[in-house]
């Protein structure tokens, strides 16, 4: 039993890797695309896509800030490790544990702060509080009629309208559809980090970033083991 | 005052081993909470704003691309066997063909690891076959691929672009004599050091030769022209220029050396061609080759880029602090001459380049030098090049050199032994730093031949 649950969540982990590489690519691709087309077009259509650079940026925003939680699964974020290899491993452990922290610290704060930003966008409530959430903000201002600049609306998502926007059609994308990525990141970087700081905490790993202390650093993708 | 603690504080937590990201992200957080009434919400923002916000550095993901096809695609092959055909035979052949090759390929890619993936494994290896010594084989290479981010294009002047408001037109312009300069340079030295310990030389193959590999090269080489040409002729912006290098890199990396994608599996030696096999021109877009490629490229923007955009709040937090103005009042008063702030701006860069990425330690020092070199009169282009090359330097010195990590990998030795083997040739990089430094018009002479002398906005 304990081995097909073992399983399971290694199946699991293997087809999050799998989602996560094939998105990292295809934003990759899409903004490469847009960008490219708009050139075309314009030498040779005379014409342009007028949200090109908008959804570019976007995907932009996207690319990174997805891919972060990819990275720190497969340590792939550089620091410093000269120190770390210099001194005993006990040491070793203690500063891992330190890093850890401040890293969950760090994302734990990113959430607050994305989901603040976000929030208002959405027609949802801010938390209180300057550095922890201390309840919801029932005064929040409701900015969920913000609009993008040039995306267009997309017609599968007119269901918002009557959610959101007390029924009044969309002209252009909703904001909150594109910053919604910032909560969505933030909390897979909180994840990510914990884990990361649960490997340290096991001597799984010595630290959270990139180590060059063996021969071949050349292999970056190292074979994911699922999590 | 509370700015000195600030930056003990990213020193620290860097040294406990926090990502680079993370400290600087870290550090700015906490100190806008205790010192302003700023929110998490507008760091969220700054951080969204990093990317969705700063359509120059755009450019970046598509440059590492448009590199990340070369260097799979086969370009770098091509471009090594050129430079044998051209300089090999000289003493030190194989050296000096590194070099050149190292040049070329930062031509089209903007980079320093990513010149030293590219052109490492291939001449490393090459080199110790013919007797060199690894140590001096991994040497050359670790300090020629730093030109990567001095030939244009360049991520890094595209980030100082950026953050200055200066035209990335002009500072590509700007790096191409002092990239001729650095390599030429790094190539007599090796020529010296060749003739004194009689080192080995490659046969002369021939002009045919020369001939033959530079039109199999040139379809990467015209790369150049087509960025370069592309920006100067007004055709398209820095960003747009990076994003048909990379389409164009894939096209000629997939359907015209076929060294990857559908068309490189070999059917008895012989590559198919894409009339043989139209299906390629679906098939590529799915094919494994395509994927990782596109794969890798944005797991390097995406670690780059996680840098950048904290570094960005870090400068969202000196500029609310108004530490530029006080860092140039307090200058100013001590009555610097431009001499000694360059010297200050030089040993700035080259202790942060020890411990930061170079894009990072950019958008920092940038806005707070900027002003001053204004100021003083020194040319914004001027100091973009010394702020370059001193980048260059911090890559091939520990502790955090990417040159050396790369070089490591590629070579399979330790960091180590990497940082003992790049030293000698480093000298000749400070040599070249003082030299950019002082004379200014290596760096300006171009952009001011091409488009008129540079008008400085305060």
């Amino acid at each position: 039993m304990i081995t097909k649950v073992g399983g399971f969540f290694h199946f699991a982990g293997l087809l999050v890797d799998k989602v996560e590489r094939v998105s990292i690519a295809l934003i990759l691709a899409l903004m490469t695309v847009v960008t490219f087309v708009n050139v075309v077009l314009r030498y040779v259509f005379n014409d342009s896509l007028i949200w090109g650079l908008e959804v570019t940026l976007v995907l932009f925003a996207w690319l990174v800030l997805l891919g972060i939680s990819h990275c720190i699964k497969l340590f792939a974020h550089i620091g410093v490790d000269f120190v770390l290899n210099m001194i005993n491993p006990r040491w070793c452990k203690v500063f891992g544990v330190i890093t850890s922290i401040i890293c969950i610290a760090y994302a734990f704060l990113l959430l607050k702060g994305s989901w603040d930003y976000w929030a208002p966008f959405a027609g949802l409530y801010e938390t209180t509080g300057h550095w922890f959430p201390t309840g919801l903000d029932t005064n929040t201002r409701d900015r969920a009629w913000y609009e993008t600049d040039q995306i267009p609306m997309l017609d599968f998502l007119r269901f918002f309208e009557p959610l959101l926007n007390a029924g009044e059609e969309y002209e252009k994308l909703p904001r909150f559809i594109p910053y919604i990525i910032l909560p969505l990141a933030s909390l897979l970087i909180l994840i990510r980090f914990i884990q990361g700081g649960l490997m340290v905490l096991n001597g799984k790993v010595k630290t959270l970033i990139v180590s060059h202390e063996g021969e071949d650093s050349k292999t970056v993708s190292s074979p994911i083991k699922g999590d | 005052m509370s700015v000195v603690i600030l930056f003990v504080m990213i020193i620290g937590l860097l040294i406990f081993g926090v990502p680079i990201a993370v400290s600087l992200g870290f550090s700015s957080i906490i100190f806008l909470l205790v010192l302003s009434d700023a929110s998490l919400a507008s760091i969220a923002q700054s951080l969204y704003q990093a990317m969705a916000g700063h359509y120059t550095l755009l450019a970046i993901p598509f440059f590492i691309l448009a590199s990340s096809f070369m260097s799979t695609g086969g370009v770098a092959r091509r471009i090594i066997r050129f430079s044998i055909a051209v300089v090999g035979h000289f003493p030190g052949g194989l050296a000096i063909a590194g070099v050149f090759a190292c040049m070329m390929f930062a031509a089209l890619s903007g980079s320093s690891p990513a010149t030293v993936i590219a052109i490492g494994p291939i001449v490393i290896g090459g080199m110790i076959q013919v007797g060199y010594s690894k140590d001096f084989a991994a040497g050359v290479i670790c300090n020629a691929g730093t030109l990567g981010i001095l030939i244009p294009p360049s991520i890094v002047m595209v980030v100082y672009a950026s953050a200055t408001d200066v035209s990335i037109g002009r500072m590509f312009l700007a790096g191409i004599i002092p990239g001729l300069l650095a390599g030429l340079m790094l190539m007599v030295t090796i020529f010296v050091i060749a003739v004194i310990r009689k080192m080995p030389k490659e046969q002369w193959k021939g002009w045919y030769e020369i001939f033959a590999s530079g039109w199999d090269a040139s379809w990467g080489l015209l790369l150049i022209i087509i960025i370069l040409g592309g920006i100067y002729e007004g055709l398209f912006t820095p960003t747009e220029a990076a994003a048909v290098a990379a389409v164009y890199s894939f096209l000629i990396a997939t359907f015209v050396y076929r060294d990857m994608g559908p068309l490189a599996e070999t059917n008895g030696g012989i590559k198919s061609t894409i009339f043989s096999k139209p299906s390629s021109l679906i098939t590529v877009f799915f094919h494994q080759d395509t994927i990782n490629t596109l794969y890798q490229a944005g797991k390097l923007t995406i670690t780059l880029m996680f840098i950048i955009a904290n570094a960005l709040i870090l400068k969202h937090v000196l500029t609310d602090q108004q530490v530029p103005q006080h860092v140039a009042a307090y200058m100013l008063q001590a009555g610097l001459g431009p001499i000694m702030f360059l010297i200050i701006v030089n040993v700035i860069l080259l202790i942060g380049g020890q411990f930061m990425e170079p894009s990072g330690l950019l958008i920092i020092v940038a806005p707070l030098v900027f002003p001053i070199a204004i100021e003083l009169g020194i040319d914004p282009i001027h100091l973009g090049i010394i702020m370059v090359v001193n980048m260059e330097i911090g890559m091939v010195t520990p502790p955090v050199g990417l040159n050396l990590f790369v070089t490591s990998g590629v070579a399979g030795m330790s960091v180590m032994r990497v940082v003992r083997a790049a030293f000698p040739f480093l000298g000749i990089l400070m040599i070249f730093l003082i030299l950019v430094t002082y004379v200014p018009s290596i760096s300006t002479y171009l952009p001011t031949l091409f488009m008129g002398p540079e008008v400085i906005q305060q």
